[in-house]
Parts: structure tokens; C-alpha cells; sequence
């Protein structure tokens, strides 16, 4: 499935047209290139990741589930290794273990039970790592909603301390019993589950904008004022979806400096389409964006990753706008589909921001200054839960306290506790 | 009141229990452990006294939580207790909580473990669920089901409680950061389980700030523990606390236990938690996280709300809305109740200060700590 946006580094492109004529190693390698070099950043981390590791599962040999989970954390973790400020590629590996795990439960429960004494698949597979969290052991004293063969969900229940015994004594309670001795006809039809399912996490990925945006023409109204701070993909398609609908005004701020030698402006595109629906544009530079926050009715970001606690990772300068926003009491939209919620807290290092090539700040012809002067420039911002006011998911408009459910119904807990940074295998 | 003749299922459990405790106190003989407190009162003679019981569990072992011995106790009373209805036996059970809450200044934790064992086995009086699956694992265990296992496990639940917070240490290592301190106090058994947890791993080196107040003899074990485990401990004096945030940049974690755990987030814990937390968020100089480490048996069902939010809450401490040398009425009745000692005072630390609340099912928002008591009504 090749990826719809034009605009995509052409390298990823071209490593995707190889994927089939290669093989995967050589994919996954040419992968960690491209993400250390940072020639596949944001979004495209996601979609460059579900086809690698598509491959993984179609290409490479493995003869059980146990195997094939061990494959997609190892190459998950190289892949994360070698772009540390991309959470979403863990999201999109810790979607595919999921998924497998999912696949597998319903094999097993279709064969017949081959008896629960399997241990632990992820402490066998990775034993340098601390055991991941067990997941709770099924409270067999739960009413029938948690009696999902398996067992795999979250157990949400203060009872595990006192539950039947039975079950609390194997680690991982249903947690994909090894299929080592399955037929071979099953091993390929996991694999044939296993495509499909990341063929729809693909589609999600690719239909994530179009339905964020379907919920525009709810969130804006006519005649009011949007600041789109540093418009993403995802938000220049929120308004012009909106724009199709709706008669207002958009602020446009941007941080980028306008270079003498190109006149023109920044996101001159966006500007034409929302212009040709009847939209009035107006462009701001960052820094006189405060002077306009008492007129403007809301303030809308896309977000690069939503860590579990609600806070979110922008890029740099966003914080600002955010915290005007708060000042003057309006409210701040954040539009990230699902794949970009991570269920982690986020690192030091997201929080603190990282920094960027300043050399568009000052020139490296201009030696004094060069010697005089330190310049950071932080290319991510990060803000806090408390400044946004509702985040819009290809799923529907969501505020924080729900942010949990929904980590709970796309990752399984035993992949949250997996931590990709650190697991070498 | 007991019956003489125990009815055959229980006779056998009271047995087993009589060769267990000779089988213990036997092995016990060599030490010199006091034996005024009867560790096991024995049914046929005396009544049964909870507290004693309770108490008991608590002196004996170092490493059990007050919800368990809770727990523990009514398991015991239960055991002894001779067959009767389903409901008369609820309203025993109810009899004993309530002589056990009265029995402690500070009954949070207690009423944690004591609710949680009274909701699980009134769960059992409930009509199974219409749509129950076809899994025999998942059928809904009857009353009597329910009562002999709680009976026959009643170590298995202080090992559970043991493994949570093993699985609160592996959690909580994550948040504890290279080249970073973290700032703690209180002496949390949980805590230091965490600190020892990510000591182990060799890629971390991290500095630990405890706060200590003179005499604080759980601190100063905590303290011993993490230096004999080759951490390096720096301690300080609550009035310093302030002053180290400002200037120690390198603490990006703040790091408690605590008592209990309220409905809605917020803890009841440690007096000077609630300082610390506040500190946590207002003093500048660099980000600080401020983390509490708990089990989750240590939710309370309750909501404060109401101020002075301790006392509303039921712990009988000094109350700080009077003073007493202008003339109070010392006959009023919570002045008789014995209060709590000023070293075990507890305070009250609101949600919108607390980072997360690492437990055993993961590190969960304060705002989650609802959905996990919902699940349990």
C-alpha cells in the first residue's frame, strides 16, 4: 500500500517500492538510516514502521507465536533505538504485539486447550529485562465482562489480592501459550491474520486525518477567529475541512523566518484553499502572536505523540501559544489520532525539549557573532495536561480523563510494561 | 456468642490451624518473641478479639501492610467463627470492622483493607451475572465457596501483597533517572523497594536525598537499608526541604508512600507529605515530578471533601481548628478517644499536586483511581 501524501521524503518512498525486491534485513537497515539522519520524521515514522515490520512477519521464518513476538520487540527496539524522540514508533510496535497477541489467543482457543502450563513468554525472550508487568491474574470472581478468553485485559479490579487461587499462580494467564506444537496450517494463518491486521493499522494511519477533520465543522463555528499555531498535516486538512462548511478567520503563526529570497509566504498553499472556500487568512510571526489571543475564540495544534498523563509533544514554540491561550481563557484544541498516544509518562529529555540546527538563526558567515554567541534552538515543545482543553482523535473528541480508557483498548498491558529503549535482545 | 458444635468443613480447618500453630510456636520457642499478645486466640476458650489479633499480625511481621492485617484478622475471625447464615455472618463480619476501626486513632488504612474484604464477600451473595460465559474458571464462586477459600488462602494474600510490590518496584525503576536524585522520606517500605529496585540496574547511577527527621526510626531503617545496598544517601531536615529543591538541580523525582489512598487521588499520608508535594510543584529550579508509590488494596472509598479534611475523614488527630490553652472542653467525647501520636499525624495531599500513583497494575492518573474503586461497589 503505498503512501497517498506526495510530499513524503522521497528516500522513504523509495525504500518502500524496495521493500518487495530486497531483503527485509537490508529494509529494516536502510529503515534505522533513514530515521538517524531524520530523513523519516513524524508521521511518516509510523507508516515507515508498519511496513517494516509487515515485512518481519511475512518474510521472516518463525515456527511459533512465541517467536514471532520476539521478533517484532527485537526489530521494534532497533527501530526505536535509533530514533529515541519518535514515541510513535513504539506505539505502532507495541499495536502490532497486540495484535499477534490477540491472533493467538483465538488460535489456541480454536485448537485444542494445550494446557496452561506455559511460562511466560516475554521473560523467556527477553531475559536481560526486568519481567515485564504480569498482567493482573484474572479475577475469576469478575463478573463476565473480564471472562474474554485469555484474560488478556486490564484488570481493573482491587480484588486480584483476594481472588481464587487458581489462576494467580501462572504469571501469564492466557497470555499467548506457545503454539510450538501447532500445525503448520496454523502458523500460516496467523501470518495471514497478522498481515491483515497491520494492513488496518496502515489504513488507520492514512484515513487518521480525514476522520480527525470530519469532526471539524462541530469544533469550529461561523465567525470565529482560530489561531493555528504552525499548522500541521493533520490541522491544514481540520480547516480546510472546516473552511468547505463554515465562514472564519484563521491566524496563521508561524516561527519560520521568511527568507528575503523567496517572497513568498509561509503556507502559501494552505492559504490559496482556505481563501478559494471564503476564509480569511491572516499570518502572524510567533512572536506578536500574544496581542492577538484576546480576539481569538480558539487555539488548535497538532501533536506529535499524547503521553499517557495527557500532556503532548508539539513543535517548539506551541508552548507559548498554549500558555497565552490559558491566560485569556480560551480554549486549546489538540488534534492526534490514536496512534500517536503513547502509554508512557514522558521522558526527561521530551519534557526539557530537544534542540535543533540554529544555523538559520545566524549565519555562518557572520564569524563574530558565531564566536560570540550560544544559540539554542529547541525544535519540540512540550505541554503540559493542564493547558489543553480537549484532544480530537480520529475516534471522536476526547478530554484527558478518558485518555486512559483508551491506551487500555489499543495496547495490552504486558507490551506497555516492554520497554523498547531498553530491550536488546 | 459461639456455637459448641462447628459443623464438619470448618472442624477440619480449625484443626489444620491448631497443628499449624503448634507446628509455629514450637519453631518460635527459641526466639524471644513476647508472648503476652495471643497471636491466634483459640476459639474454644476465649473470645475472639480482633484487635488483639490485628495487632499481633502487625507486631510480627515487619513487612505487612495495615490493609492486610486487616484482612488477615477478619480472616481469622472468620475461621473461627461456627456456621451460620450468609447474612448473620455479614453482620458479624460488619461487628468486627467496626470494633477494629474504633479500636485505631487512624482507620484509613484499616477501613481500605476491611471494605475490600467485606465487598468481596457480599460480591458472593449476588445472583451470578445472566450472561455469564460458558468457562468454569469465571463462574462466580457461591458464598460458602467464597468463605472456604478465603479461610484456606489467607497466606496466599500476604504473599500477593508481597509480589505487588515487587511489580511496584519494577514500575517504579523507570522513573528513576541516571545522573538524577531522587527526593524521598517517610521510610515507605515500598519506596525503598523501588530505589533497591533500580539500583540493580547498572546502567543507572543515581543519588538518593532522604528526608530525616531526628528520631524518625522508620526513616533511619530505610536510610540504613539503601547505604548498606551501596546507595549513595544524603539526608537532610524537613526544614531544608525547600531550600535543596531550589538548589539541587539535579532532583527530578520526588518519590513517597503512603497510608492511604483517597477515591479521588489524593492521599492521606505522612504529615509533611502534603509540604513536600507543594514544595514539589511551586519552588523553581527545574522540573521536579512528584510520584507516590502504593499499593492498590490501599484505596479508601471515600471522597473528601469537607474541611478539616483529615478529622472528616475519621482520623482522630489533634485538631487544629482549636486551640487548646484558651479554654476548650476537655469532656467533650473525641477528647477522650485517643489520639494519634504527633509522629504518625497524617495530612492530606490534593490530587492536582500528584504526578501519578505507581501501583501494581501499572502508574495510573489520580483521575484513574476512581475507575478502579467503581469496579469493586
Amino acid at each position: 500500500m503505498p503512501p497517498s501524501q506526495a510530499n513524503y521524503a522521497p528516500s522513504l518512498d523509495k525504500l518502500i517500492k524496495s521493500l518487495k525486491s530486497q531483503p527485509y534485513e537490508a529494509s529494516i537497515e536502510a529503515l534505522i538510516f533513514l530515521l538517524k539522519r531524520r530523513q523519516v520524521k513524524g508521521d511518516d515514522c509510523a507508516v515507515a514502521t508498519a511496513h517494516i515490520l509487515l515485512q518481519v512477519v511475512a518474510r521472516s521464518k518463525w515456527h511459533d507465536v512465541d517467536q514471532l513476538l520476539g521478533r517484532v520487540q527485537s526489530v521494534g527496539s532497533r527501530l526505536a533505538r535509533a530514533a529515541p524522540h519518535e514515541p510513535v514508533i513504539g506505539n505502532i510496535v507495541r499495536r502490532v504485539l497486540g495484535l499477534i497477541r490477540d491472533e493467538a489467543t483465538e488460535d489456541r482457543n480454536n485448537a485444542d486447550d494445550l494446557g496452561s502450563d506455559s511460562a511466560s513468554d516475554i521473560q523467556s525472550l527477553a531475559p536481560t529485562n526486568p519481567p515485564p508487568q504480569r498482567p493482573a491474574p484474572t479475577p475469576v470472581l469478575m463478573r463476565s465482562n473480564t471472562a474474554a478468553p485469555g484474560g488478556l485485559q486490564v484488570s481493573k479490579s482491587m480484588f486480584n489480592i483476594l481472588s481464587a487461587a487458581t489462576n494467580a499462580d501462572t504469571p501469564m494467564t492466557g497470555a499467548s501459550t506457545p503454539l510450538s506444537q501447532a500445525q503448520p496450517a496454523s502458523v500460516h494463518a496467523l501470518r495471514t491474520e497478522v498481515i491483515n491486521g497491520i494492513e488496518e493499522i496502515m489504513d488507520e494511519i492514512q484515513q487518521a486525518d480525514d476522520q480527525i477533520a470530519s469532526f471539524a465543522d462541530i469544533q469550529i463555528h461561523p465567525g470565529e477567529y482560530v489561531l493555528a499555531y504552525q499548522p500541521t498535516k493533520t490541522v491544514e486538512r481540520f480547516l480546510i475541512k472546516a473552511a468547505t462548511r463554515r465562514r472564519f478567520t484563521v491566524f496563521i503563526a508561524s516561527i519560520d523566518p521568511i527568507e528575503p529570497g523567496n517572497g513568498e509566504k509561509p503556507y502559501a498553499a494552505l492559504r490559496k484553499k482556505l481563501n478559494s472556500h471564503g476564509v480569511t487568512t491572516i499570518n502572524l510571526a510567533s512572536n506578536g502572536l500574544m496581542a492577538y489571543i484576546p480576539r481569538v475564540n480558539k487555539v488548535i495544534f497538532g501533536a506529535k505523540v499524547i503521553y499517557q498523563n495527557g500532556g503532548l509533544l508539539v513543535d517548539s514554540g506551541a508552548c507559548i501559544a498554549a500558555q497565552a491561550a490559558r491566560e485569556f481563557l480560551k480554549p486549546v484544541i489538540v488534534l492526534g489520532a490514536i496512534y500517536k498516544f503513547c502509554p508512557e509518562d514522558p521522558s526527561d529529555e521530551a519534557v526539557i525539549g530537544e534542540l535543533g540546527n540554529p544555523s538559520s538563526f545566524v549565519s555562518y558567515a557572520d564569524g563574530p557573532e558565531v564566536e560570540a554567541l550560544d544559540i539554542e534552538n529547541t525544535v519540540t515543545d512540550y505541554i503540559p495536561p493542564s493547558l489543553v482543553e480537549v484532544y480530537i482523535t480520529n475516534l471522536g473528541p476526547q478530554t484527558r480523563h478518558h485518555l486512559a480508557s483508551i491506551l487500555a483498548d489499543h495496547y495490552k498491558v504486558e507490551d506497555i510494561g516492554y520497554s523498547l529503549h531498553d530491550g536488546e535482545v | 456468642m459461639l456455637r459448641r458444635i462447628p459443623l464438619p468443613p470448618f472442624s477440619f480447618h480449625t484443626f489444620c490451624r491448631l497443628i499449624y500453630q503448634h507446628i509455629m510456636a514450637t519453631d518460635e520457642e527459641t526466639k524471644p518473641v513476647s508472648t503476652d499478645l495471643p497471636v491466634h486466640p483459640k476459639p474454644q476458650n476465649e473470645e475472639f478479639d480482633i484487635v488483639a489479633t490485628y495487632r499481633s499480625l502487625l507486631s510480627s511481621d515487619r513487612e505487612i501492610t495495615m490493609p492486610i492485617a486487616a484482612i488477615e484478622s477478619l480472616i481469622d475471625f472468620l475461621s473461627i467463627t461456627p456456621y451460620v447464615t450468609s447474612m448473620e455472618l455479614v453482620e458479624k463480619v460488619k461487628h468486627q470492622k467496626a470494633l477494629l476501626l474504633a479500636s485505631a486513632p487512624n482507620p484509613l488504612p484499616i477501613l481500605a483493607g476491611a471494605d475490600l474484604f467485606e465487598q468481596f464477600l457480599l460480591r458472593s451473595l449476588r445472583p451470578p451475572p445472566a450472561a455469564s460465559s460458558s468457562s468454569n474458571l469465571t463462574e462466580p464462586m457461591s458464598f460458602d465457596q467464597t468463605r472456604e477459600h478465603l479461610v484456606a488462602n489467607k497466606q496466599l494474600f500476604a504473599q500477593r501483597a508481597q509480589a505487588a510490590r515487587d511489580n511496584i518496584a519494577i514500575w517504579g525503576a523507570r522513573y528513576v533517572s541516571d545522573e538524577k536524585i531522587v527526593l524521598t522520606a517517610g521510610g515507605s517500605r515500598t519506596v525503598t523497594k523501588i530505589l533497591l529496585r533500580a539500583a540493580t540496574d547498572q546502567s543507572k547511577h543515581f543519588k538518593v536525598i532522604y528526608i530525616l527527621e531526628q528520631g524518625d526510626s522508620r526513616s533511619q531503617a530505610a536510610v540504613d537499608e539503601l547505604r548498606q545496598a551501596g546507595l549513595e544517601v544524603e539526608t537532610i531536615v524537613p526544614n531544608k526541604v525547600a531550600y535543596v529543591l531550589a538548589n539541587q538541580k539535579k532532583i527530578n523525582l520526588v518519590l513517597v508512600g503512603t497510608e492511604a489512598i483517597m477515591q479521588n487521588g489524593g492521599i492521606i499520608s505522612g504529615m509533611g507529605t502534603a509540604q513536600l508535594a507543594a514544595l514539589a510543584k511551586a519552588v523553581p529550579g527545574g522540573m521536579k515530578r512528584f510520584y507516590v508509590a502504593a499499593e492498590t488494596h490501599k484505596i479508601v472509598r471515600k471522597t473528601p471533601i469537607a474541611y478539616p479534611i483529615v478529622s472528616k475523614m475519621g482520623v482522630r488527630q489533634r485538631d487544629i481548628t482549636r486551640f487548646e490553652n484558651i479554654g476548650v472542653d476537655l469532656d467533650n467525647e473525641l477528647v477522650k478517644q485517643p489520639l494519634l501520636e504527633e509522629s504518625d499525624e497524617v495530612d492530606y495531599t490534593d490530587p492536582e499536586l500528584i504526578d501519578g500513583i505507581i501501583t501494581e497494575q501499572g502508574v495510573k492518573m489520580t483521575w484513574q483511581i476512581w475507575e478502579l474503586v467503581d469496579d469493586y461497589i
